[in-house]
């Protein structure tokens, strides 16, 4: 067989015709780490550190320490952005980068979620390469060196999440609102790598336990989307796996009981694990209901998850299989037929929403029915569409969005 | 051995599918919310077309030399191209691979894969309608 002749078709399980596995960041985790912000920083060639962060965070006196951290390291920092929304944007990005241009800064430092992780990596490309956040949008397409495929380099970024679910800390994609669009706008490249991550509990000792749920359920549906996806692999099996070992002992105990450290620290582990770019239909369909109805992130994939496993379990036995292996994992019932196997686990994952106290319904969030027509026009022109292993149609887009109202 | 002898015949299946699709009405109209003109490079034999997909506007083919200024280059063997349309290959990795290559927002065209889709079926046909099985085994 000719190399690469069966690309089309679907290869979930044996030895695949292509993947490629990139981890690029150094990873710290551990207690007391962010005191040593500047020493670490100083490892990565920053020596003029502009930090992102956002209002919340920075009143919580988080950044207070960090930037502590960042001068006991020799290092200085040269100036704050505490722009950030929620939902961030391309036009905040613009701002972001211009501010650290104007401020003579030499490094990014990224305090706070994925919305603010994502905003200073594409404020750190345009600082480094200009442009607009607009313009950036797109699958390997920052500026490489003359001819060549090799990439260019961005300033160094460093990054402390102070949530446990993007992943962002670890990944080479950007996730922005681009408001005149009203769609978000995808950005993964090599360079987008962070330098260094950061994983230390304290940052996330003052994250509400509703934030806290909905992040988790964020990094479980990262885990479960890239252990499911057309392009799951080994390397990110071991990945997935170990991260949901991690969410199902950690997740409840780190909402119930936020200063317990030590779940909040294994589900910054477990969120920097699970992520992936190879994701699928829960990600397709949470992106518009974000960028459409403002819905936060891991809120739409906690309702639109359990949807989707359902329809993928029934789409073929070597997809139910791998939903088999999640079961196991969560000690549910691994037998019966494809569609059984994956309600059982829809449903241990629709218990677990409940128990966090997060919404079920995409109706309790204000999202309209009569949205729906604009919500799967969003979910088909979706790239990750193209990685789910049961591929939708239009018609199966509009009935999961039925569903999940 | 290319699957295609000439440029002639890359314009005759795949130039003709594409013209079928501007005009199609049921996809037309979606191909054109795309809003963008493509390019499609091909190599072995080399050729190329011009699709220009733009919202509000009738859909336009250009086989070999084109005055339309393309937003997005996809460049290709041209049996890369055909293997495409016969539902053989998956985008994201052919564009990891290298198989593919896209300069400008290519986002724009990954979008538009899942609406092709129902197409591969009519790729086919149209081999068969002009004897082509030769080419259905790629």
């Amino acid at each position: 067989m000719e190399a690469g002749s069966q690309l089309g078709v679907r290869q979930i399980s044996g030895f695949k015709d292509f993947y490629q596995s990139v981890n690029q960041t150094r990873v710290i985790a551990g207690r007391d780490l962010l005191s040593s912000t500047g020493f670490e920083m100083s490892k990565e060639g920053a020596r003029r550190v502009f930090v992102v962060t956002d209002q919340v965070i920075r009143e919580t006196g988080l950044v207070d320490r960090v930037v502590a951290g960042v001068e006991d390291g020799g290092l200085e920092v040269a100036g704050v952005f505490d722009d950030v929304p929620q939902d961030s944007s391309t036009d905040v990005c613009d701002r972001c980068g211009e501010e650290a241009k104007a401020a003579g800064a030499d490094s990014f430092l990224a305090v706070g979620g994925g919305s603010v992780m994502d905003t200073a990596k594409i404020a750190d490309s345009l600082f480094t390469h200009g442009g607009t956040a607009a313009e950036s949008e797109g699958f390997y397409l920052m500026p490489r060196a003359g001819d060549s495929l090799a990439p260019l380099p961005i300033a160094p970024l460093v990054c402390i999440p102070t949530t446990c679910g993007t992943g962002s800390e670890v990944s080479m994609g950007a996730v922005v609102k681009d408001p005149e669009r009203k769609v978000k706008l995808e950005i993964a490249d090599f360079p987008l790598f962070p330098r260094l991550a950061i994983l230390d509990p304290e940052s996330t000792r003052t994250l509400p336990p509703r934030i806290a749920a909905a992040t988790g359920m964020d990094a479980m549906t990262h885990a479960i989307e890239g252990y499911v996806s057309l392009e799951c692999n080994p390397h990110q099996d071991g990945r997935s796996l170990v991260a949901l070992r991690l969410i199902r002992d950690n997740l409840e105990r780190a909402v119930q009981t936020p200063e317990d450290d030590d779940a909040r620290g294994q589900m910054l582990i477990a969120a920097s694990l699970a992520i992936t770019i190879s994701l699928g239909s829960t990600h397709s369909m949470s992106h518009p209901c974000g960028a459409r109805f403002g819905v936060p992130h891991g809120v739409a994939n906690a309702i639109n998850l359990p949807h989707v496993i359902r329809f993928n379990a029934e789409g073929g036995s070597d997809i139910a299989d791998r939903y088999r292996d999640i079961n196991e994992l969560f000690g549910l019932e691994t037998g019966g037929s494809d569609a059984e196997a994956g309600d059982a686990l829809a449903t241990h994952v629709s218990s677990m929403v409940e128990r966090l106290g997060l919404p079920s319904r995409l109706s309790e969030v204000g999202v309209p029915e009569v949205g729906i027509p604009l919500l799967v026009e969003g979910a088909m022109g979706d790239g990750l569409t193209l990685l789910n292993p049961r591929e939708p149609t239009e018609q199966d887009y509009e009935e999961l969005f039925r569903r999940a109202m | 051995m290319p699957y295609f002898k000439d440029a002639d015949e890359v314009y005759e299946f795949i130039g003709q599918l594409f013209a079928d699709l501007a005009e199609d009405d049921d996809l037309g109209p979606k191909f054109r919310k795309a809003n963008t003109i493509v390019q499609y490079q091909y190599t072995n034999p080399e050729s190329q077309i011009t699709v220009k997909m733009l919202d509000g506007e009738e859909g336009q083919v250009d086989l070999g030399e084109s005055e339309l200024e393309p937003e997005v280059v996809m460049s290709m063997e041209a049996d890369t191209a055909h293997r495409f349309w016969l539902g053989k290959v998956n985008v994201t990795v052919a564009l990891a691979r290298g198989q593919m290559k896209a300069k400008g927002p290519v986002a724009k065209i990954l979008k538009l894969v899942p609406l092709v889709k129902p197409v591969f079926p009519r790729y086919r046909e149209m081999l068969e309608a002009k004897d082509r099985n030769d080419l259905l085994e790629a």
